[in-house]
């Protein structure tokens, strides 16, 4: 697949990009390299994910991380009760490492994300979300999957992968992650969008919503991400949200009033209700050229 | 048409800029930005540059410096031309201004009387700035000439300060630079220096650091219930009950090797700039710490207690109004009370962790003290707020860190692999 084939794929997959991400989608896609998704919670790391294997036509395989977590949850797990009920059946055989065998076979292993991932006959796209949540130990583990393509489990040996999975990792930088992962990744990273692209998600996403109150909308997501008062900076999802909910409610128009009252749906503490409220008291008198004169509050 | 090889060896040269400039790149990066390149082709300046430095780059922090090493490496003829223009350009009007302001210079030089580095500063000023001091030389001119003894010295004074704050101009324009992406540095940037808003995040990221830190030092994996073991004589044992079957597991129960930390903490004069990080970081030590003990020196010893730590502002409040705050530093006396307590806050299974700048009065007596908590706890780990490339120069830290691991925190990304490396102390 070349990087024009790949555009059209994501375009049919209805994901906005730039040049920047699908070239680097290539790269990463063409080195066989996992790519390592950094930026601000909501800016639609995950959503890469989703859209590769939309576009690749792979299963998508989410490992979703978080402290504590570890090899019997991300990779594999002995399944205990049918290996107790085995031994309880063949209690009388004379073989006994024919037993010991069977016991660590196939049939008792329990597979987790990353060795579904790595013994799927067809490649997968495996998301591992949030990489940062995870303990430094699992990061360090997973560097043998993602530089060599397989795993070890004691009592079976080495897995080499049956099909190479694209992995994407995504972190929001909640602590730095080690060298030696990242070393072994293609880096991305993505920032909020700009006005122009989230009003192009926007029209992709909910093209029934006027395209008057979509660039309102887009405009004051700006605006409120733009300030640095605003602690929680609104996601791409919510400001999907708040333009369905405002197009729901027969809304066409965002006033002060519809703002403040529906800005629930981008704002989530009290905090920044107060931030809202300080910017709506000093209304700025220039008007944008998306909305045909109309002035934000 | 050019030979491949010559493309190889511009790549390679391009790898070894990248790795002077701090950039990790092996062979296998330059290896794949090859093959990369193969498929790509290099027709797109800009498809280039987003190919390479997704194969060089993996932070944030060193896409920028890969743009800046590209930028200059990767030019076309063009480009070369019209840079080459106007440094030419830039370097005339220099030399246009630098003719100027030294005949502005030969007027007062007498009562000026700057050294090389004012005049070169001088130089650089703008043009009004530099008008001004021509007029304020101007106002002044009658009275010099009455009495050149006492305004020289005054002419002098104004012109050292009025070129002290174009140098300070030009180093904060510097800065703000750096500062023009919140995201880039944060990780990087001395504790001292960040603006506040970028402290909700730098404080998120020292809790998770203090969760990492307090991880190593005590106990491992708190959020499973069990050891992931399964426990056969109980699981068997419970079966009986069943008539021999299996059908509930028994794990073995999770060993906690929970370790006393006890953090001591200099919040002296010296280290007032790096203060309010530590505290944040102590307060986050002891959320995810429920065994530990907090003290603050500087003249004396204070214990925190446990109440005013569950409160970020109380605890604040309480540093600032306690008299210890911002004084002078005696860390021996601190530790010696510490060791001399009873019943004995160190022992066997704890940890010291002492965050100091290591200077102190009486150090002879710090070193003694240092080497009795040593004996005292199990391990005295150092954590120093001065960046490491500082320690030579420094003897009481030189001193200091001779007797005990001493790791570097001047910055959230030391402060983080500080963290990684008390696990292999």
């Amino acid at each position: 697949m070349d990087l024009e084939q790949l555009k059209q794929k994501m375009d049919q997959a209805g994901y906005v990009y730039d040049d920047t991400m699908a070239t680097v989608l290539y790269v990463a896609l063409t080195l066989g390299r996992p790519l390592l998704i950094e930026g601000a919670a909501g800016v639609g790391k995950t959503e890469v994910a989703k859209v590769m294997a939309a576009a690749l036509d792979r299963e998508l395989v989410r490992l979703q991380c978080y402290e504590g977590l570890d090899e019997s949850k991300a990779l594999y797990e002995w399944n205990y009760q049918k290996q107790l009920l085995s031994i309880q059946v063949n209690m009388n055989t004379r073989d006994s490492d024919a037993l010991t065998r069977q016991l660590f076979s196939d049939e008792y292993l329990l597979e987790r994300p990353l060795l579904k991932s790595i013994r799927a006959e067809k490649p997968v796209v495996l998301l591992i979300d949030e990489i940062d949540k995870a303990d430094e130990e699992f990061e360090a583990f997973l560097l043998e999957l993602l530089s060599e393509q397989q795993v070890t489990i004691p009592e079976i040996g080495t897995i080499k992968a049956k099909s190479v999975p694209f992995v994407v990792l995504t972190s929001n930088r909640a602590r730095p992650l080690s060298e030696a992962l990242r070393r072994r990744c293609a880096y991305l990273h993505i920032d909020y969008p700009d006005m122009e692209k989230e009003l192009n998600i926007l029209r992709k996403k909910l093209p029934h919503v006027d395209d008057r109150l979509c660039a309102q909308v887009a405009l004051a997501v700006q605006k409120l991400r733009s300030s640095e008062a605003i602690l929680k900076k609104p996601s791409i999802a919510e400001t999907l949200d708040w333009a369905a909910a405002l197009d729901a409610l027969g809304i066409r128009e965002l006033t002060a009033d519809v703002l403040r009252q529906t800005a629930g749906f981008v704002l989530k503490n009290n905090e920044d209700f107060q931030v809202l409220d300080e910017m709506q008291a000093q209304p700025e008198q220039h008007h944008c050229s998306h909305c045909q004169g109309h002035s934000h509050g | 048409m050019v030979e491949p090889t010559v493309y190889l060896e511009k790549l390679s040269a391009f790898s070894r800029l990248l790795r002077l400039k701090g950039l990790n790149v092996g062979p296998r990066e330059t290896a794949d930005a090859a093959q990369v390149l193969i498929h790509l082709g290099m027709a797109q300046r800009e498809t280039v540059k987003t190919a390479l430095r997704t194969v060089y780059a993996s932070s944030r922090e060193e896409q920028l410096q890969f743009d800046t090493v590209f930028d200059g490496f990767f030019l076309s003829e063009e480009k070369i031309r019209q840079q080459a223009q106007e440094q030419r350009q830039k370097e005339q009007e220099m030399e246009q201004r630098r003719r100027e302001a030294e005949q502005e210079l030969e007027q007062v030089a007498d009562s000026a009387r700057l050294n090389q580095q004012q005049r070169d500063t001088y130089i650089t000023m703008p043009e009004e700035a530099r008008q001004r001091l021509k007029d304020f030389v101007e106002r002044y001119k009658s009275n010099m000439e009455r009495n050149p003894g006492l305004y020289s010295e005054f002419i002098h004074s104004v012109f050292a300060k009025t070129i002290m704050e174009q140098q300070l101009l030009m180093e904060n324009a510097g800065e703000s630079c750096l500062a023009a992406d919140p995201e880039v540095g944060i990780l990087y940037r001395e504790l001292g220096e960040f603006q506040d808003s970028e402290i909700p995040k730098a404080i998120s990221i020292i809790q998770n650091i203090a969760k990492q830190i307090n991880g190593e030092l005590s106990s491992k994996r708190k959020a499973k219930a069990h050891a992931g073991k399964l426990d056969f004589r109980r699981t068997i044992r419970m079966g009986l009950e069943t008539g021999g079957s299996f059908h509930r597991l028994r794990y073995r129960k999770k060993r906690e090797h929970r370790k006393h930390l006890v953090i001591l903490c200099d919040v002296s004069g010296s280290m007032v700039q790096f203060s309010e990080f530590a505290l944040r970081f102590i307060q986050s030590l002891n959320q995810v710490s429920e065994n530990s003990r907090t003290f603050l020196f500087s003249e004396r010893l204070v214990e925190a207690d446990a109440f005013q730590l569950h409160n970020m502002d109380s605890f604040r409040s309480f540093v600032r109004d306690s008299d210890i705050y911002g004084r002078g530093t005696d860390l021996g006396t601190a530790l010696e009370e510490i060791c001399a307590r009873r019943p004995p806050i160190l022992g066997a299974g704890s940890t010291l962790l002492i965050l100091s700048d290591t200077k102190t009065i009486d150090q002879n007596r710090a070193v003694r003290a240092v080497l009795e908590a040593k004996r005292q706890a199990a391990r005295v780990i150092w954590l120093n707020p001065i960046p490491e490339g500082k320690w030579q120069y420094l003897r009481s830290v030189q001193t200091m860190a001779a007797l005990v691991p001493m790791l570097s925190c001047s910055t959230l990304r030391e402060l983080a692999a500080a963290g990684r490396r008390l696990a292999q102390l």
